[in-house]
């Protein structure tokens, strides 16, 4: 019988967890909804992000700045390689557009290594404070991920659903040549949502750096679980990668609770059960085909 | 007055497989033009070329003397040259009004009441999900959408498929609005439309243009039939 307090606490821990693979899956999401290719890349920023927070905060003494920082730089690099390399390869097949933006990856990450060298490097926690929830005392910082996971949500909710640049980039996920029949110039969307992306997946290495010692590794590191995410939450789906996120999240806490290898097993299983039963995905369309 | 269309000498490919032949055809202002033609016999990859979704191997195509080929399809379409695709598509997780918005984003034509009085049912369907739409309420939508912006031509693929008789009653009283101000090229197989509202016919087998009718008594189903 697994104990009470033991049980929140992986609860609460599966759900930062979720946190942080919805902030990074949403990125990789958005690019394969609206541009079709599978920006493996979005794990360079995250990485890029987490060493911004790493160095910001060394100089400064301010996580928070660091954090802000690294969204920032993240942000750049994404816009920069987007229109230097991506926009040169949307009417590619997408195996290529994948093996691009993973040599995009490995590269960025020698550049890493480069600047950073090949030491993993500590950020101090901002928020060393517990809460007590029903008996179980709770890191303060991780229930603030949480709740930035569901601020980023709203956020995009409400610019998907409110601003038109949202709505043609919700109809572009559905038809991006109609889109463009209408007059709208598709590539400046493509760029806004591949800034969007880069720069969450920055934020979510920020925001991670300080529970992990940062590596240049880190990105390749949580790739799979994040791919798992985007696919059992259905390609292009903001509410399904939320969901997943926090469903993988939970797999991930309580697996490695009832049985530790279960931890890199279980989501594995997860997603083929639940594409077994829905091939799309939880939220997906099957009209999302290249 | 320079034309509002002109096609000379179109050569265009899928690949290796080459799918229209020296197309030629003019189109002139407030024209209906029908091109008429079995099945893969390169209607739509004509008016695809047209809006810039596909390129020419080779040829021209010119509005008012400006080139179109090479162009991205967003461009042609802010030039005034919309394209009405065949499937009937909207953006379905998007309401009507949503949908609307979008065209007129891109136009900076905000002006409904065009839209309305073309098609009054719309007016009840604003807040209605564009997937929860009858085909030929989605077609009203795809039309509506692009007529934002007043465009100088429309490509209309296939119009009539599938809707029911009323309805293209009602799309044969529209196009024949529309052409006071604007040039229509519309690919259709309901002959008796096509007769109807044509100025011109062009006749496409085999990805050549094997007939052009001008003559309103030439323009009849009888005689387009032959090129079924």
């Amino acid at each position: 019988m697994i104990d009470a307090q033991l049980l929140i606490s992986a609860v609460i821990f599966g759900l930062s967890i979720g946190a942080i693979f919805f902030l990074m899956a949403i990125g990789l999401s958005l690019c394969f909804g609206l541009m079709r290719i599978i920006s493996l890349d979005q794990m360079l920023y995250y990485s890029l992000g987490a060493y911004i927070t790493y160095s910001v905060s060394v100089a400064s003494g301010s996580i928070a700045l660091g954090v802000l920082g690294g969204m920032v730089v993240a942000g750049l690099a994404s816009f920069a390689v987007e229109r230097l390399i991506l926009r040169r390869i949307y009417d590619r097949d997408i195996a290529f557009t994948m093996i691009t933006s993973f040599g995009v990856l490995i590269g960025g990450v020698g550049v890493i290594k480069y600047f950073w060298g090949l030491v993993p490097r500590p950020v101090q926690i901002p928020l060393s404070s517990q809460v007590t929830i029903a008996g179980t005392e709770v890191p303060v910082y991780r229930l603030m991920l949480i709740a930035i996971s569901l601020l980023v949500y709203g956020g995009l909710w409400l610019f998907l659903n409110r601003t038109i640049i949202g709505k043609a980039i919700r109809a572009g996920i559905e038809s991006i040549e109609h889109v463009e029949g209408l007059g709208i110039n598709v590539y400046r969307l493509f760029t806004v949502t591949f800034i969007i992306a880069g720069s969450l997946s920055g934020l979510a290495g920020g925001l991670y750096a300080p529970l992990i010692m940062v590596d240049p590794q880190m990105g390749l590191d949580v790739l799979a679980f994040v791919f798992m995410v985007v696919i059992i939450g259905g390609l292009g789906s903001i509410k399904g990668t939320l969901v997943s996120a926090f469903l993988v999240g939970q797999v991930v806490s309580l697996g490695s609770l009832i049985y530790a290898p279960l931890a890199q097993m279980a989501p594995f299983a997860v997603m083929l059960l639940i594409l077994l039963i829905r091939p799309t995905g939880l939220y997906g369309t099957a009209f999302l085909k290249r | 007055m320079s034309a509002t269309l002109v096609v000379k000498d179109l050569m265009v490919s899928y690949g290796e497989s080459k799918v229209l032949f020296d197309i030629a055809l003019t189109v002139d202002a407030c024209q209906v033009v029908a091109c008429v033609g079995r099945n893969g016999a390169g209607k739509t990859t004509l008016l695809k070329t047209i809006a810039g979704f596909l390129k020419p191997i080779s040829g021209s195509v010119t509005s008012n003397d400006m080139s179109l080929v090479g162009r991205a399809s967003y461009d042609v379409a802010r030039m005034g040259i919309k394209y009405v695709p065949q499937d009937k598509k909207v953006f379905s997780d998007l309401t009507v009004r949503e949908n609307l918005e979008l065209g007129s984003y891109a136009t900076h034509d905000y002006d409904w009441q065009r839209v309305t009085s073309y098609f009054p049912k719309l007016t009840t369907l604003m807040d209605r999900k564009a997937g929860y739409l009858s085909g030929g309420e989605r077609q009203m939508l795809m039309i509506g959408r692009a007529i934002l912006g007043s465009p100088k031509l429309l490509l209309i693929d296939e119009p009539t498929e599938g809707l029911a008789p009323s309805i293209v009653t009602q799309l044969k009283e529209v196009f024949r609005e529309l052409s006071r101000k604007t040039a229509l090229v519309i690919v259709e197989q309901n002959l008796p439309l096509v007769c109807a509202i044509a100025e011109k016919v062009y006749a496409i087998k085999d990805g050549r243009i094997v007939a052009e009718l001008t003559d309103r008594d030439a323009i009849k189903p009888a005689v387009c039939e032959r090129y079924l």
